[in-house]
């Protein structure tokens, strides 16, 4: 067995486990007052932050893990992934479980997980992978190879019907191929047809799924259904003012008027009760974190590595943009959670190992350094 | 100390791809602060009021649906506390835990409490309760309130339920309340999950009247959802109570009188059209429906051979037989063919082509004229004034008195029956109509069909004054008078006479009486066509199903006070015979016991009494 260099523990992103720190700490404190529902003696029913607690152990200790072998290795399992992904995307409309009229997991009996999750995984790894092959920019060819290998799994997910975990594996691969660069001729074109090709989308959406963005333009279309949730929601958000409420003192959060609020709609329980100041921080952090993320891109001493830390950034990116834009009412409401705030298991499992992974590129940086 | 590293030449990030970063974190950065910075601190105060506002949340107040009483006051339809399970969706953490316990303590299969709630979810507001149980039984409501403290969300809601304290001696009459299925709460947006609408009988045609209108209250709660304070923002207005024409002691006296046949009975005010009684059995227990009517019991119901659920006095129609001889003397009369004096000779049978049609008298009456025609119900004398109007005039005459369409009657899904025509018959099997058809529908056989109710209202009319009036079963409704008998007086008092003498010297002497003025006309409506009509068996010999129906049709009127009641028998046999007894007692009821009759001359009487062949 190799030694483990001892370089790696003094390179270790302190910066980043502190920012992770600090938003997951925010993300429980908040949990903690979302899922206070409270009877009269101040007995708290359903303590989804101590859940949160077991899953964010459980998720340290994969992004642990995955910091103890060279991230290089996964060159090699990276296509190997993606077959296995693909394989059990295709069982699940064969043997799912249908939770809530949709069919997303596998139940194996002791455990049952989403394969959609993997396929985020195994989308980004042969992302970086392609991506990292050669530093020019990316011709018509390069392009297409590229996206060949992450729509088939990203089709899988969006007909499962899981419309936000789809676009996210397919926006987090746009992410690298911009990253990457894309070649003049090829970045002009895209520049004309893109939109009006995504208006074309609008015709494969599912009837609920227009009604949420046209809701979105108008919530008192649909004041009962999703228009609730973003009326709801920004009544929470605009009356905590500058300085909110006061930590447990949400009255739309605590009086149950906003809903979700211990998953997608966490944030505005957050903003309720910490006001703009509370949300500036918020905001910050978050932008700081996705800060330490491109250093990690920039610093990394592969282009693989770089890839990789791309495809993390925007991995997170994305789920902040879209979950906070939902929440704050400028984006349509997709089931998307908020990176380290949201409550749920998986997210959390992946958003750790996904940080164990940039960790891992982190700490390797300096393995070659020039002399 | 600070280390400058660099990574491999030719493994350098993209230049342009961390510039593109950069600036989509600014971007984001700007974007959440300035949507943050408007939301709250330059709206923060109008989100603030709107929060203020949330803390008040609305709910309806069910309200009482109207009673319905008899005539006299007595209770038929009346409200009982009762309840359901109602679960507030935002104030339940967990629906899946939560329903999965509710199964668990009900015995309910979880899916079809997840339905209910899935259901529910798009037609209540987050804070209305949504109901996923109704009706819960006592020893249910205990297990439920013993366990539902520790499952937020579950609330026991009191609502009404209706009951009918007669049950089955009413149910067609009253149909039955039970709760509000997809599509009625997709036609009508006052309505909520959960809620009771009129599914049968007067209940779903009245239900406007009946139902009320939903009040709204407002209900202040504190920081942990406690409620503070209510304010009735609108008051519930219950429906209207309803008075009915039925008199149930009535309604009880008849329903007895047929009690182990099927049948039915219609007691009518002829000068109101107004309802006395309205019998039809079997029948079956309404207050099963208004609870979700278990399986096994509905198979019971509908699969019994007696039909229970089927309503015979305005959703079946049958061959009226001889009773349907007195429109045709009308209609004769009306149109100026015959002069009720002009005699028709019958010899037992009449011959139209190769065919001979019968008369029940196989050695015939002889020579008859239309008095003596009606009062000894002879079929040849009908024959021959059925050939001499022809079906179309029979046809247009009948729908004038009524028959061919609903009655109009407060109960849905009413039987027009069928009054022939040749364009009818052209239509329905595209062949022409033959004189033999006409014959056979002359003495109420072939297509004719009518309902007993319809038959009621006809017999009304020509007592009456000659108004075609609408059967009605609310008393405080006006008499609604449809339309009028295109025949004089002269005739009509002719039609009369002729049936008092029916009752005095024919086939309807079992409801004679000497004190009160009596008029009947019976009937026998053949089920099957044997070969030989003349030649039957008695009825008690015949397969049930085979038997005849026995009808009669009657009227009578003492101390200004007048009725008309019609009694059919399924099977029964013969009308004077079989459904003649039934009549009396009604009348013994009505009128009050009468004195004994003098005896009947032997002749006439003997003659009434011994049936030959098929005889009213």
């Amino acid at each position: 067995m190799t030694p483990v260099d001892r370089r790696l523990f003094t390179h270790i992103n302190w910066p980043l486990l502190l920012v992770i720190g600090c938003l997951f700490g925010i993300g429980v404190l908040n949990l903690y007052s979302a899922s206070g529902f409270r009877m009269g003696d101040g007995v708290s029913l359903n303590p989804y932050y101590q859940k949160q607690c077991v899953w964010g152990v459980a998720g340290f200790i994969c992004m642990v893990a995955l910091t103890f072998f060279d991230y290089r290795y996964l060159k090699h399992v990276a296509w190997p992934l993606l077959a296995v992904t693909i394989v059990l995307l295709a069982l699940v409309p064969v043997m799912g479980k249908t939770v809530y009229g949709a069919k997303r997991w596998l139940d194996f009996g002791l455990f049952s997980f989403q394969p959609s999750e993997f396929a985020k995984f195994a989308t980004l790894m042969v992302g970086a992978l392609m991506l990292s092959n050669d530093s020019g920019k990316l011709g018509w060819l390069g392009l297409f190879t590229v996206l060949a290998a992450a729509l088939p799994p990203a089709a899988m997910v969006i007909v499962q019907p899981d419309l936000g975990s789809g676009l996210n594996i397919l926006l987090v691969l746009c992410g690298m191929i911009l990253y990457r660069g894309l070649a003049g001729r090829v970045f002009k074109v895209l520049l004309l047809v893109v939109p009006i090709v995504i208006p074309c989308g609008w015709f494969f959406l599912k009837p609920y799924q227009k009604l949420r963005i046209l809701t979105l333009f108008n919530p008192e279309r649909d004041p009962l259904g999703s228009g609730y949730h973003i009326i709801q929601s920004q009544i929470a958000i605009g009356s905590g003012q500058m300085w909110g409420k006061g930590f447990l003192e949400g009255t739309q959060s605590q009086l149950r008027f906003l809903p979700e609020k211990h998953t997608d709609f966490a944030v505005a329980v957050f903003a309720e009760e910490w006001g703009f100041v509370g949300g500036v921080v918020l905001v910050a952090l978050f932008c700081i974190f996705l800060y330490i993320l491109v250093c990690t891109a920039r610093d990394a001493k592969d282009r693989f590595g770089s890839f990789l830390a791309a495809g993390v950034f925007f991995y997170f990116f994305w789920q902040i943009l879209i979950n906070m834009g939902m929440v704050l009412g400028i984006m349509p409401v997709v089931g998307i959670p908020l990176p380290f705030i949201s409550y749920g298991g998986s997210a959390t499992i992946v958003n750790f190992c996904l940080i164990g992974i940039a960790l891992n590129v982190s700490m390797r940086r300096f393995v070659f350094k020039k002399t | 100390m600070a280390k400058t590293y660099e990574p491999d030449s030719g493994q350098q990030a993209p230049r342009g791809g961390l510039i593109l970063l950069q600036v989509l974190i600014l971007g984001l950065f700007c974007l959440f602060i300035v949507r943050l910075w408007y939301l709250q601190i330059h709206k923060g105060e109008h989100f603030a009021e709107l929060a203020r506002e949330n803390q008040m949340r609305q709910a309806s107040i069910i309200a009482a649906r109207g009673m319905i009483l008899d005539r006299n006051g007595k209770p038929l339809a009346v409200n009982e506390p009762s309840f359901a399970l109602g679960m507030i969706r935002e104030d339940c953490p967990d629906v899946q835990g939560t329903l999965q316990k509710v199964a668990e303590w009900t015995g309910l299969d979880y899916q079809v409490l997840l339905d209910t709630y899935i259901r529910g979810k798009k037609r209540s507001k987050p804070f209305e309760p949504l109901v996923l149980i109704s009706n819960l039984s006592y020893e249910l409501l205990a297990k439920i309130e013993a366990n539902a403290v520790s499952w937020p969300g579950l609330e026991i809601l009191t609502r009404h339920k209706r009951y009918y304290p007669n049950g089955n001696l009413l149910a067609h009459v009253m149909g039955y309340v039970a709760e509000a299925n997809e599509e009625e709460l997709e036609k009508d947006s006052r309505l909520a999950l959960g809620d009771h609408v009129g599914k049968q009988g007067l209940e779903l045609t009245l239900e406007q009247r009946l139902r009320g209108e939903k009040g709204l209250k407002q209900i202040e709660v504190d920081a942990y959802g406690r409620e503070h304070d209510q304010q009735v923002l609108l008051e519930p207005r219950a429906g209207n109570s309803l008075s009915l024409s039925i008199d149930m002691d009535l309604q009880t006296f008849a329903s007895k009188q047929l009690e182990g046949q099927a049948g039915s009975i219609v007691v009518l005010e002829p000068t109101t059209g107004k309802v006395l009684a309205f019998v039809s059995q079997p029948t079956y227990d309404n207050n099963l429906f208004v609870l979700g009517i278990p399986p096994k019991k509905w198979k019971e119901l509908r699969d019994d051979p007696m039909h229970p659920i089927q309503n015979r006095v305005s959703q079946s129609v049958y061959p009226p037989g001889s009773t349907f001889k007195l429109l045709m003397a009308a209609c004769a009369l009306s149109e100026g063919i015959i002069k009720p004096t002009d005699t028709v000779s019958c010899s037992g049978s009449y011959r139209v082509g190769d065919h001979d049609f019968h008369c029940w008298k196989k050695g015939g009456h002889g020579s008859v004229d239309m008095r003596s025609a009606l009062v000894h119900s002879c079929d040849v004398y009908f024959y021959q004034l059925g050939e001499k109007l022809g079906i179309d005039r029979i046809n247009r005459f009948a729908l004038q008195a009524g028959f061919g369409t609903p009655t109009g009657i407060d109960l849905p899904h009413e039987r027009s029956g069928l009054i022939p025509s040749t364009a009818w018959k052209k239509r329905r099997y595209g062949e022409n109509w033959t004189r033999g058809e006409t014959l056979n529908c002359s003495i109420g056989q072939g297509y004719v069909q009518v309902s007993p109710l319809q038959l009621a209202k006809f017999y009304a009319s020509l007592i009456n004054g000659g108004k075609v009036i609408r059967p009605s079963l609310v008393l405080s409704d006006p008499v609604d008078v449809q339309g009028q008998l295109p025949i004089t007086e002269k005739d009509r008092d002719f039609l009369m006479k002729a049936m008092v003498e029916t009752v005095n010297s024919g086939t309807g002497q079992k409801i004679k009486r000497a004190d009160a003025m009596m008029g009947a006309k019976t009937g026998t409506a053949q089920v099957v066509k044997l070969i030989n009509a003349d030649i039957r068996a008695k009825t008690k010999d015949t397969p049930y199903k085979y038997r005849d129906h026995a009808w009669i049709a009657t009227w009578g009127i003492k101390d200004n006070k007048s009725y008309v009641v019609i009694c059919m028998v399924e099977h029964g046999g013969h009308g004077g015979e079989d459904a003649g007894p039934l009549v009396r007692n009604i009348y013994d009821y009505l009128f009050g016991p009468s004195k004994p009759l003098p005896p009947a001359p032997k002749g006439e009487a003997a003659q009434a009494q011994q049936p030959q062949g098929r005889q009213d």
